[in-house]
């Protein structure tokens, strides 16, 4: 028995636990006076707000009902807004504007400010300029690297065959010093700043650039001030992504060694993020997000305790990274997985309250948007993000609408922003309730189904061995791929409109397409100049350091430490190849 | 002298540093349905390791998916390679979402790419050109076989293109069979791992004989349902076997039962004058029933099984065990692989023959396993 069916049967024990609330509530005095007492206590606490039009409205919005089987329900069931099992969010007060007095529960530096957008693009120099620009516009400094190809896989930029491929779609960082260039100019060290990088199969490599570019420039005391999040999610690679340079049992011991890491002395790092949205941008189904992303990180969960690191300090330190569309499942399906991770690490792996928290980033739907009538994409995203707010997102990226062609532009960079802050700030949606949208009849049925179907495909993969044995049967690829098909294939047909493209497509002919964003050829080979010098200047020190992370690696010692010390001297694809010829290279899977 | 309508083999594949491959799974499915062989390279590919496959393979067109950017100079740089290696019958289409613009388009087909599909473009619209554009008759020039050893992976492979085709190949009986070339069958059930097996095998051989040539020749079943297209798929999951010492030719069972196509005989015998030491052939995934190589087609044979075959009873069933010379039990690091192993051990035993077992777990870097079955097979 895999540990995907002692989820499910916590799941089945916490409804059954409900149920006895429900039916004290009904049947026990004493269980129902005390409950009587916390729902009226409850209540009193509520706080009144007064809308710009004078509306008066709760700030929390309760249940109208005085019936206590139902207030059991809803306190044991939901739970409050930032209580158990988290239905309705991971903190009490998700969007509410700041109110001058009003008592904060979670230190400030812990609430994730919602916008936070991803760039990447050219060389280190360019990035950092677009980082400027950015955050010129945010109160806090939050950077989102994406990375280009090379970069992604593990390789220099004068590796055979990538020229052409330098800085486009991402960032090119092959040294210390590209990632020094990176982030230029930023205070790496202040807890306003936390820097995010998607980046998967040399995950390791690349902190180990980020900690020795930010200690040279703020010395070796900077480490344990370190705030951000690094995707290193290896699983989704296998099954969606891609992105893998070692065999899988290697890439899950480095990305262990690098949580141990972090736990030990970056306390304020997320060393993982658990991500659906590259499952779903392959074409899975919502529950095959889900059901995948959250059976994944409970293999995550298993593999670090088994490690001897405690869950709850590498708990809290989890987050997740999914993706918002327009099916209506994504009305609910990040409160049912907030749910589903509540329950599954408080009563499966006894994790402590801060451990159980599904914490979220969601990004809008790279798949949902499409070149024809392209600023369509812009209510496409706006859709997606209203969703992702009804579900409490922790924090959001909005995609541009220009993202079907390339890196986004400027122009609709600002305009995806702005839309959320026109849902967070100008609209009322969300800055005066907590909890505007829980609850209605129609949310709880999809939270019913949706919560069934990812329980069963939880089944489905016990049934193969729970998740790495059902990795090795391609079991998600092959129902990710069979799901994409029949996707495009709805698309054929219609039974999936998509606005502009089969359905009032316009047929004027040509459509305008938006400027695209180059790197252009001198611009990467620059890059492999710099490389070049780079590999020069240290040609006597990097075999050893080479040959020193090689024995660390063989003799079983922490890979990540050593890493730390081989990128100040070895650039990412020296180090990527030696540890190549020591582990073998990623078989791919198809 | 032509049959009448082979089907159109295509190769696919992804560029280098670009992972994205579920529109090309999705447009490789639709060609096959439509009854198209599709070889799938994979993805994170080079122009070199795309332009090595699409001539061994002699395929028609190759049609490259790429979302990650730098299509410009990769569509040209293939393009330029298969002419340098004087393959430019074999043409070159592709796509990939709405990164690459109409400009580029221009460009890219004024340097030889034929045609580039745009995002939103429908499954139909692709499987209905590469029909029209790629499904005519080809002329094939055969080079002589009198210097077998010294043919390039171009004519190598048109010589394989006649011999799948059933074109008569006047020079081959002339030529008798390179010296010290062993010829290795390797069959077993879909999933037992043969091809990464095979892949490692390549690897020690490659590694131990730094002048010696390989070649592979990989069966897929074609499909009775779709239209008799194919899934070509063994290249992809291939490491080692991406080198220009490793000549790799995928072949589509076409109705033919038993784990071969009708053709395989004829393309080992070219294979055998063409100076290769080492010959591996793999079979489509066999049922119990099958046994591929027979009449001196391979100098050995191996099994290859996972451990969950199912019940001793399945066991009897397996005609291969009697015959092949060597059984590789896979995966042995799975639960049950021990009483797999004691229950093929008892059922060899009784057979009588000396027949060998080994166990492997072949996606172990250096697994011991593997090294001994090289030694045993290929390096006695």
């Amino acid at each position: 028995m895999s540990i995907l069916a002692e989820i499910n049967k916590a799941i089945g024990a916490h409804a059954r636990q409900v149920e006895r609330h429900v039916e004290s509530a009904r049947k026990d005095p004493v269980f129902r006076r005390k409950l009587l007492k916390r729902w009226k206590d409850v209540r009193g606490s509520v706080q009144t707000v007064t809308t710009p039009t004078g509306l008066k409205l709760p700030k929390l919005a309760l249940p109208p009902t005085e019936e206590p089987a139902e207030i059991a329900r809803y306190l044991y069931g939901e739970g409050l807004p930032g209580e158990f099992p988290f239905l309705n969010s991971a903190y009490p007060e998700m969007y509410l504007e700041p109110a001058p007095n009003s008592e904060i529960r979670i230190p400030k530096s812990e609430i994730e400010e919602p916008t936070r957008l991803f760039a990447g693009l050219g060389l280190a120099d360019d990035t950092n300029k677009r980082f400027h620009y950015l955050t010129g516009q945010q109160r806090t400094v939050r950077l989102s690297t994406a990375f280009d190809g090379p970069t992604l896989y593990g390789m220099d930029s004068d590796a055979e065959g990538v020229l052409g491929k330098i800085g486009e779609g991402g960032v090119a960082i092959d040294t210390v010093e590209d990632m020094e260039r990176l982030f230029a100019g930023f205070p790496l060290n202040d807890s306003n700043c936390s820097v995010s990088m998607t980046i998967n199969g040399p995950a390791p490599t690349i902190l180990a650039l980020y900690i020795a570019a930010a200690k040279r420039k703020f010395g070796a005391g900077v480490v344990p001030k370190l705030r951000g999040t690094i995707q290193a999610d290896i699983l989704k690679e296998v099954q969606a992504q891609n992105e893998n340079l070692f065999p899988l049992d290697a890439s899950l011991r480095f990305l262990t060694d690098m949580v141990e890491y972090t736990t030990h002395h970056m306390s304020r790092w997320y060393p993982i993020s658990i991500s659906g949205y590259h499952i779903a941008e392959a074409g899975s189904t919502p529950i095959q997000q889900a059901a995948y992303t959250l059976s994944n990180g409970f293999t995550y969960v298993e593999l670090f305790r088994k490690r001897g690191i405690d869950i709850n300090k590498f708990g809290p330190r989890l987050s997740f990274f999914l993706d918002g569309s327009l099916d209506i499942e994504y009305l609910v399906l990040p409160r049912v997985c907030r749910k589903i991770w509540a329950i599954g690490m408080r009563d499966v792996f006894g994790a402590d309250a801060r451990a159980q928290m599904f914490k979220l980033h969601i990004q809008t739907s790279g798949r949902s948007l499409v070149a024809q009538d392209f600023k369509n994409n812009l209510t496409r995203t706006a859709v997606e993000l209203l969703m992702a707010c009804i579900n409490a997102t922790n924090s959001c990226h909005s995609n541009s609408a220009d993202e079907p062609f390339t890196t986004p532009s400027e122009e609709y960079v600002r305009l995806a922003a702005h839309g959320q802050a026109i849902l967070l700030e100008e609209s009322g949606l969300f800055k005066h309730m907590m909890n505007t949208f829980g609850g209605s009849p129609g949310i709880k049925h999809v939270e019913k189904a949706v919560e069934e179907a990812i329980l069963a495909e939880f089944d489905q993969i016990d049934r193969l061995g729970g998740v790495l044995s059902a990795v090795e049967h391609r079991y998600q690829r092959s129902q990710i791929q069979t799901a994409a098909h029949r996707y495009e294939q709805q698309i054929h047909s219609g039974v999936r409109p998509i606005i502009g493209l089969n359905r009032y497509a316009d047929t004027k002919g040509e459509q305008a397409e938006p400027k695209v964003v180059r790197t252009p050829l001198g611009k990467q080979k620059r890059q492999v100049q710099r490389l070049r010098d780079f590999k020069r200047r240290h040609a006597k020190q990097s075999p050893k350091a080479l040959d020193r992370l090689a024995s660390v690696v063989e003799n079983g010692g922490n890979v990540f430490a050593e890493l730390i010390e081989t990128v100040e001297t070895c650039s990412l694809g020296q180090i990527t190849e030696r540890l190549q010829q020591i582990v073998g290279c990623y078989r791919p899977t198809v | 002298m032509m049959a009448a309508h082979p089907p159109i083999r295509i190769l696919t594949a992804v560029p280098i540093c670009d992972g994205h491959d579920s529109a090309i799974n999705t447009v490789n499915m639709e060609l096959i349905r439509h009854g198209v062989e599709v070889i799938y390279l994979g993805y994170h590919r080079s122009v070199k390791a795309m332009v090595r496959a699409a001539i061994q393979e002699d395929v028609r067109t190759l049609g490259i998916s790429s979302y990650n950017g730098g299509h410009v100079e990769f569509f040209s740089e293939v393009v330029k390679l298969l002419r340098k290696h004087g393959a430019g019958d074999i043409h070159v289409f592709g796509g990939g979402g709405g990164t690459i613009t109409r400009a580029d388009e221009v460009v890219m087909t004024r340097r030889g790419v034929d045609r580039i599909f745009f995002a939103g473009t429908s499954l139909s619209e692709i499987v209905a050109y590469v029909k029209k554009q790629y499904g005519g008759q080809r002329k094939v020039a055969l080079p002589s076989l009198s210097k077998a050893t010294h043919l390039t992976n171009r004519q190598l492979a048109k010589l394989l293109t006649a011999a799948e085709t059933n074109i008569p190949i006047p020079s081959l009986k002339l030529q008798p069979p390179t010296g010290g070339c062993r010829t290795i069958g390797i069959a077993g059930p879909g999933g037992a791992g043969k091809t990464t097996l095979i892949d490692e095998l390549v690897l020690r051989h490659l590694t131990l004989k730094p002048h010696a040539r390989v070649a592979i020749l990989s069966h897929d079943p074609s499909g009775s349902v779709s239209g008799g297209g194919a899934l070509l798929g063994d290249r992809a999951p291939m490491i080692y076997s991406q080198d220009d010492r490793v000549f790799m030719r995928s072949l589509a069972s076409r109705g033919h039962d038993g784990g071969l196509a009708a053709c395989t005989r004829r393309c080992v015998q070219v294979l055998q004058r063409c100076g290769f030491e080492l010959i591996l052939i793999e079979t489509v995934g066999i049922g119990q029933e099958a046994v591929p190589f027979r009449g001196g087609l391979t100098d050995r044979t191996v099994l290859v099984m996972s451990p969950d075959y199912g019940s001793r009873l399945q066991l009897q069933k397996i005609a291969m065990l009697d015959v092949a010379d060597l059984v590789v039990v896979n995966k042995s690091d799975l639960g049950g692989a021990k009483t797999a192993l004691s229950e093929i051990a008892q059922r060899l035993e009784s057979n009588q023959r000396g027949q060998q077992l080994l166990t492997t777990v072949a996606k172990q870097h250096r697994n011991a396993g593997v090294d001994e079955l090289f030694n045993k097979l290929v390096n006695p």
